[in-house]
């Protein structure tokens, strides 16, 4: 048509391309090259993430998996909150304490699209979902798992921002001596109490392992170890008490830091103080409703939430809010780290702008987040993809409340230490 | 040549027993080619309990000793050939004979002191349950395999397959464990079908008839127990290398005994097929319950174990000997079949 108007008009046909076609087309061709970037880009930042949250809601740890779902729960409108526009698409599994169903419901979750993984409270089953996230190149997320063997695998796909069991050991012990010298009392010899669980017998067997190197300003004189189930503790404590233990160190469970707090009342044994370089039990909501006026000065050196940083004010204010019955003592440790797993998750999104495992894995190698709600430096990923700036914290009971003394710059009270007698408490 | 080979295997067995195993295995050698990574795990799963059922089976099934602690053999077997290939870098497949050998003399103390003293039924378990405990108990004293820290074997990087050291993917261990599953199998129906077999069948419906009638009764329970340890020991070892961690706590715990026993109750006790059928009933029930519960909104935590429980007491209650033996009946295949022990399948 256009060669026979051209005919017509008396010219010679056009065969090839103009200056001015080829400016028109390059432009039209740009403009839709952009506009279909900028789609995609927006696409990709439209498109929620999904996020396979892997926690042992039931079986054996169900509980401490349900206290991990509530930082699930508070995520998506804290993350609002905090100025995060990212969609993300939290599904949760439950894997029933058990690796085979942790290992299986991972392959799920990635085989139902899911671009990310958190997870997962155990180290087992975190061994076995890391091994699945790394093989199909989808990025887990380590909430809570400790064994350092988990980040020494050289996986590319595998993060952990929780500190490895050596770390907490020797977190645990180092802060003991900082609480000595903050208070100026130094108790020359204690007595090491502790479950002869596994987990009592992991801790006995490192701290055996660390006080020689630590240079501890005490000498421990006895070592007692008990059963967590047991329902009576007054040979153990009558054992503790001959030794002439100035401190007691503990690695306990709730029911027998219960048992045993009550029965050092019963017997008159008041140390200098009760100090778990580790363990739960005495910063739960039933330790301090049980034992009362009991259960101050107890002290426990964990990793715990920043009561100065404005973002554990925004995820207890929702905490409150959402469950107004509930005191956070006794959840705080665990939603904290998922809370902050998920954080992670949505701060790689926002830069990767991308779903895609390998952009997201990079994103997550470059993580720096300076505000963040547990106590410790930004969380940074070295190259084993385990952050090292998560600390512990002196944690003492004051006031049945479980209050930060150390480090001094997250503690929110002074520290008390010789802890005063029982008999003198009113 | 192959006729009478044949013929030592196929003996009694009917003809369309023998195209329906046919079939299946032939599905199975296919599955990984139609399924995706889940469901091939969960295929994984179901040949890991068929394969452990089989070889508790040997012990309860077919000789009528109730052993409740199996996790230790499964810990040893993990623990031994873990530990050999880690520190010492034995090859797997070394590592298991060591480890079939380590978990028989562990079944053998367990078996001549129960059998030595006489001790029997709800007693002999207890005695297996102790045997596990303080097993698992030692493993968390025990540096040298990580104790209660645990044990970790070095992962291997994607796409890698080595057969010889069992580094790979999730497709060459599912095809490992059919391989020992239809090993197990076809062991199983052999010694049933043997002067051993007919010894434990006499052993488990009545000991006293059976000494009476001259079977040394000591010893045919210890070749039991020796069988079933070992054969679960092999199930140990392909537990260790295909999920690369081992915690005390958890492969040796009471709940894994448990799992083990499972699938042959409700498949059918003292059968051939009942430990496959119960185990691929139990794992996708458990699945199918769990993806069921959620697409109704009802996937609290624990919700799946209680109705996965109901389910269990109604297998039991309306099929008290398992479900193969009805299935069997209703596939037409206990008429073709040739004598054989009461209750075999």
């Amino acid at each position: 048509m256009s060669e026979k108007n051209s005919a017509s008009s008396g010219q010679a046909p056009r065969r090839g391309l103009t200056r001015r076609a080829f400016n028109a087309g390059a432009a039209v061709s740009a403009a839709l090259v952009s506009s279909g970037a900028a789609m995609r880009l927006a696409r990709a930042q439209d498109a929620a993430l999904k996020v396979g949250v892997l926690l042992p809601r039931s079986g054996m740890q169900g509980a401490v998996g349900q206290a991990c779902q509530r930082g699930v729960d508070l995520a998506p409108e804290l993350l609002r909150q905090l100025g995060y526009s990212v969609k993300l698409d939290l599904v949760s599994v439950d894997f029933e304490s058990n690796v085979d169903q942790a290992r299986a419901q991972a392959e799920k979750l990635i085989a139902g699209g899911a671009n990310l993984l958190i997870g997962a409270f155990d180290s087992g089953a975190t061994s076995a979902i890391a091994q699945v996230a790394e093989q199909k190149g989808v990025p887990l997320v380590i909430n809570i798992a400790a064994a350092p063997q988990i980040t020494q695998q050289g996986y590319k796909y595998v993060f952990r921002n929780f500190p490895t069991a050596p770390t907490l050991v020797r977190d645990g012990l180092s802060l003991m001596k900082d609480f000595f010298v903050a208070t100026g009392h130094t108790p020359k010899t204690a007595v090491y109490m502790h479950v002869n669980d596994t987990f009592g017998q992991a801790m006995n067997g490192a701290i055996g392992k660390m006080l020689p190197g630590l240079n501890m300003p005490f000498k421990v004189v006895e070592n007692i170890s008990y059963d967590p189930a047991a329902r009576d503790l007054s040979v153990e404590v009558a054992k503790a008490k001959a030794s002439g233990a100035e401190l007691v160190m503990l690695t306990s469970r709730l029911n027998d830091a219960i048992l045993l707090v009550r029965e050092m009342v019963k017997q008159r044994y008041s140390p200098m103080g009760i100090i778990s370089p580790g363990s739960p039990g005495m910063y739960e909501d039933q330790f301090y409703a049980t034992l009362g006026k009991y259960s101050d000065y107890c002290t426990t050196n964990v990793p715990w939430y920043n009561p100065h940083e404005p973002m554990a004010a925004h995820v207890l204010s929702a905490f409150h809010k959402r469950w107004p019955k509930d005191r956070p003592a006794g959840y705080i440790f665990n939603i904290g780290f998922t809370f902050e797993a998920i954080l992670i998750a949505a701060d790689a999104y926002a830069r990767a702008k991308s779903t895609n495992g390998k952009a997201l894995a990079d994103a997550l190698r470059t993580t720096h987040i300076d505000k963040h709600m547990m106590v410790g430096g930004p969380i940074v990923f070295d190259a084993q993809g385990q952050n090292e700036n998560v600390h512990s914290v002196v944690l003492e009971n004051l006031q049945q409340q479980p209050r930060v003394v150390l480090p001094v710059a997250a503690a929110e009270a002074k520290p008390v230490f010789p802890m005063v007698p029982w008999n003198q408490r009113s | 040549m192959t006729g009478p080979r044949l013929g030592l295997w196929c003996d009694g067995v009917p003809r369309r027993a023998l195209v329906l195993c046919g079939i299946l295995l032939a599905v199975l050698l296919a599955a990984p080619l139609a399924l995706n990574s889940y469901l091939l795990s969960v295929l994984i799963l179901v040949l890991y309990f068929a394969y452990t059922g089989q070889a508790w089976n040997v012990m309860m099934g077919f000789a009528g000793q109730l052993s409740l602690g199996h996790s230790l053999y499964i810990g040893l077997g993990a623990y031994t050939a873990a530990a050999l290939f880690m520190h010492f870098g034995i090859n797997p497949w070394v590592g298991s004979l060591a480890a079939m050998v380590v978990a028989a003399a562990f079944g053998a103390a367990v078996g001549y002191l129960a059998f030595r003293f006489g001790i029997g039924g709800v007693y002999f378990a207890l005695l297996t349950i102790a045997f596990a405990e303080f097993t698992r108990i030692g493993f968390d004293h025990f540096p040298w395999v990580g104790g209660a820290g645990g044990l970790f074997l070095k992962v291997v990087g994607k796409g890698r397959f080595d057969l010889l050291h069992l580094r790979g993917s999730a497709v060459m261990f599912y095809y490992l464990l059919l391989a020992l599953t239809v090993a197990a199998f076809l062991l199983c129906h052999r010694l049933m079908r043997s002067k051993i077999g007919y010894y434990w069948l006499a052993i488990r419906e009545d000991q006293d008839a059976a000494q009476a009638l001259g079977i040394h009764t000591f010893r045919y329970k210890m070749y039991a127990v020796l069988l079933s340890s070992a054969m679960t020991a092999l199930g140990g070892v392909f537990y260790a290398f295909y999920y690369n961690n081992l915690f005390p706590e958890q492969i040796f715990s009471m709940e894994r005994s448990v799992e083990i026993v499972l699938g042959p109750i409700i498949g059918g006790l003292g059968t051939l097929f009942g430990p496959l059928l119960g185990a691929f009933v139990l794992t996708v029930l458990a699945e199918g319950l769990r993806d069921l519960l959620s697409a109704l909104g009802l996937a609290l935590p624990g919700a799946t174990q209680v109705f996965y429980g109901v389910c269990l007491l109604a297998v039991i209650v309306f099929l008290p000997d398992g479900i193969w033996p009805g299935l069997r009946r209703l596939l037409g295949l206990d008429r073709a079949a040739g004598p054989g022990p009461k209750r075999e399948g």
